[in-house]
């Protein structure tokens, strides 16, 4: 079965379900690099997780997915080409997270986690509507 | 000799009038005011890539639509031809020069409770901006509305004028943090729900609502553990407030997110840390908000 020819709802759940496992891994992760938790060796397993889900965000938007439990704005649709810029930037983002956090570098990891969150936040300033 | 003696009272007037240096230390003591005071969100259009501080943008409320209008030092559309004192007039008491009341779409209910010295500050910060000329757009409101003088009315019943006072039966930090939160960030301007005419509903301090500005869900930032942050912990707020990182990994967005990027993380680690003070001191207040499902679109018009 296509994406297409899933229920938007489904679609919309999927989502969500996928936002929400990218939020807990980022508040995993935010939690080693602020010094929290002593957890370091798990940074790596967080930053790849964090790339697959972050790896095609466009995706998990397609088209008649714009109505019903959503808090995505119809920007997501009508201005494709910066959402899916902004998606990009995400995705490079990750990947640069990734790579520092593998090397143990926590201090690095540290900065490179920051431009990563910068890309989250923006995204949902401009695409998604301020919910609880 | 007379004449000369004349010149030394009139400066000396000039002087006692204007006790804020006119160096370039307020300036960036007012750029603070204005980031944190939020002008720049409401008074850019920025959706339409419109000139900064020129106004336009549109903030659809469940009373009508408002139109943030133009604070550029303009003569013809701005408020190039407004003194100081109109200026704090305007923020103190919600009324414009021509003396008429203002409506609480601009948060004077909270900007009157800053200092003279903040309200003075961001007067000269917002002389140094570029005039840009662009006539302001009217309100799409219902004719009731429209009828200005009935704000009297409504100030009478919900707003009381006047600087923040200290309370000293609290913390110096705690009345910082109610400073910024109450006067200069205007937190419970969103994050409070309103009655059907516009006035905060009593008990409701921060308790969140489903119909924010711009059809925004608002949270309950409250100590409520159900319904509020009450599960946050101190330290995890002053960390949203910089980054907008919830404790769960998720990211603010819509206004909360221009609130951040543009005002609150240019505030100091120590004020952020008042706010959140501030913000936990506050009592638990059960209120659930929840978004509608959005409607497809062909299918709105039933």
């Amino acid at each position: 079965m296509s994406a297409s020819a899933a229920e938007p709802e489904d679609i919309i759940k999927y989502r969500k379900n996928v936002m929400k496992a990218t939020g807990a891994h980022m508040g995993a992760a935010g939690a080693i690099i602020q010094g929290k938790v002593d957890y370091k060796k798990s940074l790596a397993d967080h930053a790849r997780a964090l790339e697959a889900t972050m790896r095609d965000v466009p995706a998990l938007f397609p088209k008649d997915s714009d109505f019903g439990d959503t808090g995505a704005l119809d920007a997501v649709w009508s201005k494709r080409a910066e959402f899916e810029k902004r998606a990009k930037e995400t995705a490079k983002a990750v990947g640069a997270f990734s790579k520092v956090a593998a090397k143990g570098d926590l201090k690095a990891a540290g900065a490179a986690f920051k431009t990563l969150s910068d890309t989250c936040k923006g995204c949902h300033k401009d695409f998604r509507k301020e919910e609880k | 000799m007379r004449q000369a003696g004349m010149t030394a009272a009139v400066l000396l007037l000039m002087t006692a009038a204007v006790p804020v240096p006119a160096a370039s230390a307020p300036v960036s003591r007012g750029e603070l005011i204005y980031r944190v005071a939020g002008c720049e969100n409401c008074h850019t259009d920025r959706e339409n890539k419109g000139a900064r501080l020129a106004g336009g943008r549109k903030l659809a409320t469940p009373l009508g639509v408002f139109y943030a209008p133009n604070i550029t030092p303009d003569n013809e559309t701005g408020i190039g031809r407004w003194r100081e004192q109109d200026f704090v007039r305007a923020l103190r008491d919600g009324i414009s020069p021509d003396g008429t009341h203002y409506y609480p779409s601009f948060p004077y209910t909270s900007y009157t409770r800053l200092t003279d010295e903040d309200l003075r500050a961001l007067w000269a910060y917002l002389r140094a901006q570029p005039a840009v000329r662009q006539p302001n757009r009217a309100h799409e409101l219902p004719w009731y509305l429209g009828l200005r003088a009935l704000l009297a009315g409504w100030k009478w019943l919900y707003f009381t004028p006047g600087a923040y006072t200290t309370r000293a039966d609290m913390s110096a930090e705690w009345n910082r943090g109610a400073y910024l939160a109450e006067a200069l960030a205007h937190c419970g301007e969103c994050h409070t729900p309103r009655n059907a005419l516009g006035g905060f509903r009593k008990g409701y301090y921060l308790a969140g609502t489903s119909e924010g500005p711009e059809g925004g869900v608002i949270p309950n930032i409250t100590t409520d553990k159900k319904t509020g942050i009450g599960r946050w912990r101190a330290s995890e707020l002053v960390e949203y407030l910089e980054s907008g990182m919830t404790p769960d990994g998720d990211f603010a967005g819509d206004l909360m997110a221009e609130v951040i990027d543009n005002g609150l993380k240019f505030l100091t680690p120590g004020d952020r840390k008042a706010i959140a003070a501030y913000v936990f001191a506050q009592p638990p207040v059960e209120h659930a908000v929840r978004r509608e499902k959005k409607k497809k679109k062909d299918e709105s018009e039933f």
